[in-house]
């Protein structure tokens, strides 16, 4: 009699338990994979990156800065450096801690893998741009450089990675740092985003809620200590001057200057026509090229058609065929104003 | 390193550095502006001839096919006509073909091979072999030859891409592409044409989760299962004066289930395993155009019907062939096919189905349409009964809905077993023409082993609480 209420019982335990060890992100299976990722050589390679990062900003770095970035106790952070001295990785003088020319170039290694890794990620996966650096943190540890040439190979040697930040080459190459940050603008300027940075997490996440990512033209409004006011994709934005730190902006010589009117494809109404002025930045890879192959590239004449049963998605009539695109992508092609 | 050489690094080197320079679109830029002249010259030069008179009437068409009070009536109308054709079409095509098969021709090539083979080879020929090739063909065919046609004269004329076009919203919440409807609907006739047909989805990651979920899709095979089913228990449970459209609801809901679950598999799908594939979305909508009744007539015929009914039958050979040996190999006085059901008995019944089931899908991988002969020759075989069925190891359907549920009654079967087997046969691996091109279209092993045992998974997991919740309640 009782029998099916034992099973119903064990067959609900076994399906928590399941739960339990694969749910992603958060099961056991997942943690322990995190926590042997946490091994000795990461924490040496990922203090060698802070160590470049700063040298690249210019930047004094210091063992709390250290021990900061890891998120590891000040000894912890001693017991690293230590071991990176004792491998001629890094110098210690005094409060300063300076890359050796070896420790230079074990740190491109890694930045190469991590931003090569972002770049695919973005191009050719639709792995959300929130999830990049965190999957590209666990990558840099595991490629070995000549696994490296081969992906970056296959995504076209780019060498810019999704966040405006410069790959360094092969040979460990880098550009000098270029722009200035989005609080050093004058009102009424124009420049482009060249760069944002990806940590700290917390203020990365706004200004990509924010809608903002690199090769967006802006046109400054006013700087002020208070607020960072700008115009963005024909819409205002402001930013907080802590957060607009994060943005680096600079002029791009080959870049047309977008006029100051446009208005995106998704605001066009049933019957209304427009020319394209081009498509986001921040639609890339496939979907970029499928969009281009539809025909979607700068000067062709584009109608709104038809809206399906909901609104979305909406029919388009483009060089003679007609393509529904949903309000997502709509959003991120842009039309003369 | 010689002079040559130098120089080629010096440039290289220079050109290394010149590429941060321009940025990190370059090839996008490049391209942006060769298309950008090519559409400035061919404004200047060409001429599109007036063709106003058809454009405008396609407007009308779609302003109605996908208005906000119109559009979902139509498609639901459009799609219940097409099945219902289907089923109740394909009826009279299919009993002509069985009793010309399986009626007429098994017992005349029975008696001609018996007449020079030992009988065990024309067993395992004819009874095995030919048998549920000849099932196959006279249970797979009409409806697919139906179903394609009607389906094919659908995406000639244009509307099929305007379902996609309206069903896309649900897509897109579950992560999938609005195409899917039209696979899906594929499905219904056929899963493996329905895994071919995802071909139209071109976005990697969305075709992925078409093809993983368009075995929850009742295919054409298992429809006749259903309602079997449906008439012999949820039928008979129903007052007399309800009993047909009990039955026919509880078919309804399995179908509808099936799409349920196809949505919600999507969903988790796109949020767990296929997360990282790429994902892009377009969706054209051609031209309306009056149907090429002659040439959708042939391409659906030889390029959907044809092929996957030879696939199926290359199957069944083997198939067949395997189901006439497990029940006539014997191992002390008992056959393969018994030794197997009293050893899984106690497991099947834990999920509420019993052994005969569990060896039928098995060894009925080839075809859906096969599982019920299968199911009646394994439970006459193992009951011992001699009078029934046509011989060890002979698949037989029987005419009377009557004469089949006795059988199944006498096999122990209850109400609880023929929901649980409704249950299964939508939630259970795809026939292997199916999984063979699945294969054969995504090239990857690991989402064919996905695609097959996934519903396998979820079936027994449902089985196994609908079971338990059942015996508990009553």
């Amino acid at each position: 009699m009782n029998e099916p209420i034992i099973l119903l019982i064990i067959g609900i335990i076994i399906i928590l338990i399941l739960v339990f060890l694969f749910y992603p992100g958060k099961g056991i299976i997942a943690r322990v994979k995190r926590s042997k990722n946490a091994s000795k050589k990461i924490l040496i390679e990922d203090a060698l990156k802070y160590l470049y990062n700063c040298e690249y900003n210019q930047v004094v770095c210091s063992l709390n800065g250290v021990a900061g970035n890891l998120s590891i106790s000040a000894d912890d952070a001693t017991d690293i450096i230590s071991k990176l001295e004792s491998l001629g990785l890094v110098d210690a003088k005094k409060n300063e801690l300076v890359l050796t020319p070896d420790g230079r170039s074990y740190a491109l290694r890694i930045i190469r893998v991590h931003r090569l890794w972002e770049k695919y990620l973005a191009d050719e996966t639709s792995i959300s741009e929130n999830e990049w650096h965190k999957k590209a943190e666990e990558i840099e540890h595991m490629l070995t450089p000549e696994q490296a040439n081969l992906l970056a190979a296959q995504i076209g040697n780019p060498v810019f990675d999704p966040h405006g930040d410069p790959i360094p080459s092969e040979n460990g190459e880098l550009p000098i740092k270029k722009g200035k940050l989005l609080t050093e603008m004058q009102p009424g300027e124009f420049a482009n985003i060249i760069h944002i940075e990806d940590e700290p997490y917390a203020i990365y996440s706004q200004i990509i809620a924010e809608g903002l990512y690199p090769g967006m033209q802006i046109r400054m409004i006013a700087v002020s200590d208070k607020r960072i006011k700008f115009v963005a994709n024909g819409e205002e934005c402001v930013l907080s001057p802590l957060i607009a730190k994060n943005i680096t902006v600079g002029i791009k010589k080959l870049e047309k200057k977008i006029s100051e009117n446009y208005k995106t494809l998704s605001s066009l109404k049933v019957g209304e026509q427009g020319t394209i002025l081009g498509i986001a930045k921040s639609l890339r890879g496939q979907q970029r090229r499928r969009l281009m192959d539809l025909g979607i590239v700068p000067g062709t004449k584009i109608e709104a058609e038809l809206e399906s049963v909901t609104g979305d998605p909406v029919a388009y009539r483009v060089r003679g065929t007609t393509v529904a695109l949903r309000k997502q992508q709509a959003d991120r092609i842009y039309l003369e104003g | 390193m010689s002079d040559s050489d130098l120089r080629k690094e010096t440039i290289l080197a220079a050109a290394n550095n010149l590429r941060w320079e321009v940025g990190d679109n370059l090839h996008d830029t490049l391209m942006e502006s060769i298309y950008e002249n090519a559409t400035s010259i061919a404004n200047k030069v060409v001429e599109y001839p007036d063709k106003k008179q058809a454009f405008s009437l396609d407007r009308t068409l779609d302003k109605v096919l996908t208005s906000r009070y119109l559009g979902f009536p139509i498609m639901f109308m459009i799609l219940a006509v097409v099945f219902w054709i289907t089923i109740v079409g394909a009826n009279y095509p299919s009993v002509f073909i069985s009793s010309i098969l399986v009626d007429s021709l098994h017992p005349m090539l029975k008696n001609f091979t018996n007449s020079f083979m030992p009988w065990w080879l024309s067993g395992l020929l004819i009874d095995g072999a030919y048998l549920a090739m000849a099932w196959v063909v006279s249970v797979m065919l009409p409806p697919m030859a139906i179903f394609f046609p009607v389906y094919t004269l659908l995406e000639d004329f244009g509307y099929l891409p305007r379902v996609a076009f309206n069903m896309d919203p649900l897509y897109k919440k579950v992560g999938a592409h609005g195409r899917q409807a039209l696979t899906m609907a594929m499905g219904f006739g056929c899963n493996a044409a329905g895994v071919v047909a995802t071909r139209v989805i071109d976005s990697p990651r969305e075709r992925l989760i078409a093809i993983i979920t368009n075995n929850f899709s009742l295919c054409n095979g298992r429809w006749p299962t259903q309602i079997l089913i449906a008439t012999i228990f949820i039928g008979a449970a129903a007052p007399a004066y309800l009993a047909g459209i009990a039955s026919a609801a509880a078919v309804v809901f399995v179908a509808v289930l099936g799409i349920t679950f196809s949505l919600i598999v999507s969903w988790g799908l796109s949020k767990t395993l296929l997360k990282g594939e790429a994902s892009a979305f377009s969706l054209e909508l051609p031209p309306y155009r009056p149907p090429r009744l002659l040439q959708t007539l042939y391409t659906s015929l030889i390029d959907r019907t044809i092929f996957v009914l030879w696939r199926a039958v290359v199957f069944a050979l083997p198939a067949g062939m395997v189901i006439w040996l497990i029940a006539n190999v014997t191992i002390e006085g008992n056959s393969l096919a018994n030794h197997f059901i009293n050893w899984a008995n106690p497991a099947a019944f834990i999920f509420g189905l019993n052994g005969v089931i569990i060896l039928a899908y098995i060894i009925a991988i080839p075809a859906n349409e096969i599982v019920i002969p299968t199911v009646l020759m394994l439970t006459v075989a193992n009951l011992g009964l001699n009078n029934l069925g046509s011989g060890s190891g002979v698949m037989f359907e029987l005419d009377s809905v009557a004469d089949t549920a006795q059988i199944l009654h006498a096999g122990g079967w209850t109400l609880l077993t023929g929901i649980n087997l409704m249950l299964f046969s939508l939630l259970h691996n795809p026939c292997s023409t199916t999984i063979y091109t699945i294969y054969k279209e995504t090239k990857s092993v690991k989402w064919t082993v996905i695609s097959t045992f996934l519903p396998i998974i979820l079936g027994l997991t449902v089985t196994f609480f609908v079971t338990q919740l059942w015996r508990i309640f009553s």
